[in-house]
């Protein structure tokens, strides 16, 4: 009993789940935020909620968490969790100020690259050569980086600036805007609009004051996609976060590629740290200038799905919630929970189309608790406004963790044979 | 490629191993190994788990050196360094654990290690599309991994050696993951590739396989080569004979204990796969009396695993009643259930048995900590723990230079007798035992079963799930087949032959008085 089998270049009809490509899912995205804002800033009488100052304040306070997130995203698709990433944007924001005040801009972004880069060299012999469990090689790369920092600090900027916490101003970035476009915008966006003032303010606020960190930041996400996801050498580098022992026993280099990763993942965050300190708000190193903005990074990654596009969003979330509550104080964050509750209605109505009546159930109860929480109050105490980027963290993992994919053999420690 | 399609003699033989020999620390895993696989031939490698066949095949694809000895490829030795070396030579290996990733494309998974031949994009996806109609592959090469069932993920292991161009291909233990109809598809597919002039190399302890698989036989017993077979000719008597030397102990009872106090009354056991599509168990109804052990006969993969995590509460059955001496367990959770004296002798002791890093005496505890000799109270009892580990060890032979040595360094037989040790203490009345002598020596397999034995004659009830058909109707007072999650025959384990519980359990059906098919109403499946 022979069967012959021929062969036969047949393509098969596969089961193909995902009918809507990714770009349009996330053009679907945007515009259905964007309508969101602008439906919550005309019944709330807040236009601030999509002005171009805030979208402009909310562009470079997502660079370094979008920065800080990509570093996370390289680890992480090689299988090394990187919670050291604060630890590493914070030798950054060092490297950047010391380089920064004595060469000028450009040189703060390679310092700053090449002192993330060394945290993450560290994180790498830690976890892969040595086996120490990620979170606590991370944990004690955090330590190491605020605790090394501080001792620079004294040593060199101390003489200098007579401030132990901070380093001598730094030179900032010349600013590009897209002039004619950005007034023939402005006027669009003090026209008021429904809709069409919120789309001109946003824009408005991307294409001005740009400075050239800002575009290395965007491209090194297409950039970060490209490599990662059409490249040989990121075929390999993901196939070692996803099953190690299957890569190595198709000849991969394991230990070569988290290395790499994990070296990136430390320049990438360093960059993020130099992003704060080019901010042209301070322009210098502050002591405690990361305020967690590594673990944001972070979790917009992982609110992103370990994917460059989601990553994006997540950090244009935080970003935006923090450049809001900077730009306008409490009471346009509290708009903003009006906006929540707006949110949370059209996931009650897909909820019930899909028949989820506990999901349904639960959205509600958090819509109408939003919802009191609102009219009670004038404005969100100012205590807590500062806040709001980790409680838009918090609620957003807390939401979104149900659906996520890591990669198969993220934080495990690799041992050949 | 080569047209030959006969078993070419006159040519060099595809691959010649002479005088392998590989020693690890303590123990010698191949000695003076022999074996020659003819060009284009299905040449199959028997021998018992442990006897040292992975070692022998990690050898040939360039995973470990061989400390002695000589690798021929085509008439030309080689020498191995790694896998890739192997895979220059035209030597692929399909690992009974795939080495795929989950979320990774098939197309990924395939040119992984390989972009230099066609990349990463069309080129490569045509080439597969290409390769995937001689494995019987039939899916995109853009599906992740991990929507593919267990069949088609062995395609594709076979898909990734075929992309690497091999010639001469592994297939460690290939039929263990597989169910009856997927095992013919798989033979179908070799014989398919055989005829192309492929070779394989087909490593398994399935005798039945072997024979209806192979152009010729080796075996291999305690890490040596000990002879050659034809499988046309040759008996899976005698084939088992030369697997494990003439000393083939019986698992023989004779006089029955059974008596009819019913100890486990298992109805209507229902369980569905996680997601709710298929059912893994259905309408099951098991008995199982005091003194009586009740075996349960079937292919890997047909829901044994299945149906004792889920009467050890291990998984959350979807409906039916476990009722253990009139106790209803269904709604305990599995310390539960053990506490009302269910033994478990887990199928994989290293997943479920054990923890290897800790010593005997804390594995003595584990499944034991609210129960006495192992706990006071809500404290451990670590005195009463090492004391009656030294108890099993003593009365279990347990092989070791001390109980505070880590589980890891004892062998697979004396790992095993502690287990069966721990389980048989605290005076369970009903063992669930799982494979209980799968990959340990004979000595403790002989240990074991005389242990089952008494623990049988003193009224203990016991469920048996064994691969091992022998030790089933050695062992059993009634016999039960499951196929595809039903128990769908009944055996009489003193007139039963290996053989009808065979085809029984593949759902051919047997003209044999001894397996009664149950009354089960079969869909129209072919």
């Amino acid at each position: 009993m022979i069967t012959t089998l021929e062969e036969k270049p047949h393509i098969p009809a596969a089961p193909r789940k995902r009918k809507v490509p990714g770009w349009a899912v996330a053009m679907l995205g945007v515009a259905g935020a964007i309508a969101l804002l602008s439906i919550t800033s005309m019944q709330t009488g807040f236009p601030q909620l999509t002005s171009s100052g805030t979208t402009q304040t909310a562009v470079r306070l997502a660079l370094p968490i979008l920065l800080a997130g990509l570093g996370g995203l390289w680890a992480e698709r090689a299988g090394v969790v990187n919670i050291g990433l604060e630890g590493m944007m914070i030798m950054g924001t060092w490297g950047a100020a010391w380089a920064g005040y004595q060469w000028g801009p450009w040189a703060a972004l390679v310092a700053a690259v090449v002192f993330g880069s060394l945290g993450g060299l560290l994180h790498a012999v830690a976890t892969v050569t040595f086996g120490v469990n990620h979170i606590v090689s991370g944990v004690a790369i955090n330590l190491l980086g605020a605790g090394l920092t501080k001792y620079l600090s004294t040593l060199i900027f101390l003489p200098l600036s007579s401030n132990p916490r901070q380093s001598p101003p730094v030179q900032s970035f010349d600013t590009f805007s897209a002039a004619g476009l950005g007034d023939w915008l402005g006027e669009l966006e003090a026209g008021q609009l429904l809709f069409i003032s919120d789309v001109a303010g946003i824009l408005r606020g991307l294409v001005t004051g740009v400075s050239p960190l800002t575009m290395i930041a965007i491209l090194l996400l297409p950039l970060s996609y490209f490599l990662l996801w059409r490249t040989r050498f990121g075929l390999r580098l993901r196939s070692v976060g996803e099953n190690p022992h299957a890569a190595d026993s198709l000849g991969v280099k394991v230990y070569f590629h988290k290395y790499v990763a994990v070296i990136v993942s430390g320049g990438l965050a360093g960059l993020g740290g130099a992003a704060l300190v080019l901010n042209p708000g301070q322009l210098s190193y502050l002591e405690g200038q990361t305020g967690g903005r590594g673990y944001i990074g972070l979790a917009a990654m992982i609110f992103g799905n370990w994917r460059p596009g989601g990553l994006l969003g997540g950090a244009a979330l935080f970003g935006y919630a923090d450049g809001l509550q900077l730009r306008s104080g409490g009471e346009t964050v509290l708009a903003l929970v009006y906006g929540v509750v707006l949110l949370l209605g059209v996931i009650v109505v897909w909820q019930l189309i899909r028949r989820k009546w506990f999901s349904a159930a639960a959205a509600i109860f958090v819509a109408v608790l939003m919802y009191l929480l609102y009219i009670s109050l004038d404005e969100i105490p100012s205590e807590f406004v500062s806040y709001a980027p980790h409680m838009v963290t918090l609620a957003v993992l807390a939401v979104a963790s149900q659906r996520l994919r890591m990669p198969a053999a993220d934080g495990l420690v690799y041992r050949r044979g | 490629m080569s047209s030959s399609t006969s078993v070419g003699t006159d040519e060099h033989p595809a691959v010649v191993l002479t005088g392998i020999t590989k020693r690890f620390p303590g123990v010698v895993a191949n000695s003076d190994v022999h074996l020659t696989v003819r060009r284009g031939e299905v040449h199959a490698l028997c021998g018992e788990n442990g006897a040292g066949k992975s070692t022998l095949m990690k050898i040939l694809y360039g995973m470990q050196p061989p400390d002695e000895g000589t690798i021929e490829v085509n008439g030309e030795q080689v020498r191995f360094r790694t896998p890739s070396d192997a895979i220059k030579a035209g030597i692929g290996m399909v690992h009974q654990h795939f080495m795929l990733a989950d979320n990774l494309t098939v197309q990924e998974n395939v040119v992984l290690g390989a972009e230099a031949l066609h990349g990463i994009g069309k080129k490569a996806r045509a080439r597969i599309i290409e390769l995937s109609g001689r494995t019987g592959l039939n899916v995109d090469p853009g599906v992740l991994v991990e929507q593919l069932g267990v069949a088609d993920r062995q395609r594709v292991e076979i898909l990734k050696v075929l992309y690497r161009g091999a010639k001469v291909i592994i297939l460690d233990e290939p039929t263990a993951v597989l169910v009856p109809q997927e095992v013919n598809e798989l033979f179908d597919t070799v014989r398919g590739m055989q005829e192309q002039g492929y070779t394989f190399l087909f490593i398994s302890h399935k005798l039945d396989e072997v024979r209806a698989i192979a152009d010729s036989v080796t075996v291999i017993r305690r890490g040596t080569t000990v002879g050659s077979a034809d499988p046309k000719t040759v008996s899976s008597r005698q084939l088992a004979e030369m697997m494990v030397g003439s000393e083939l102990p019986s698992p023989e009872t004779r006089e029955s204990t059974v008596t009819d106090k019913v100890m486990l009354d298992v109805r209507g056991l229902t369980l569905k796969t996680p997601d709710g599509s298929r059912a893994i168990l259905e309408d099951v109804d098991l008995v199982v009396r005091s003194g009586e052990v009740v075996g349960i006969a079937g292919v890997e993969g047909n829901g044994q695993t299945e149906l004792v995590e889920t009467i050890m509460g291990m998984r959350k059955a979807g409906s039916g009643t476990i009722t253990l001496l009139d106790k209803d367990l269904t709604k305990l959770g599995t310390l539960g259930r053990r506490e009302a004296g269910i033994g478990y002798i887990p199928e994989d002791r290293h997943r479920h048995g054990l923890l290897l890093t800790q010593p005997l005496w804390y594995n003595r505890i584990l499944g034991y900590q609210t129960r006495k000799p192992t706990a006071k109270g809500i404290w451990l009892d670590t005195d009463g723990a090492k004391k009656d580990t030294e108890r099993i060890v003593a009365d279990f032979d347990v092989r070791t230079p001390g109980i505070d040595v880590p589980a890891a360094a004892l062998s697979g037989g004396n790992q095993q007798k502690l287990v069966v040790g721990r389980e048989l203490s605290g005076d369970p009345v009903l063992l669930i035992a799982s494979h209980p002598t799968r990959g340990v020596d004979v000595g403790a397999q002989a240990l074991i079963w005389d242990e089952i034995k008494r623990a049988r004659a003193a009224g203990l009830a016991v469920l048996l799930i064994s691969a091992d058909l022998d030790e089933l109707i050695g062992l059993s007072d009634t016999i039960k087949v499951m196929l595809r999650g039903r128990l769908v025959a009944d055996a009489d384990p003193s007139t039963v032959t290996p053989e009808d519980l065979g085809s029984a359990m593949t759902g051919a059906g047997s003209t044999s008085a001894a397996v009664q098919e149950t009354a089960v109403v079969e869909e129209g499946e072919n």
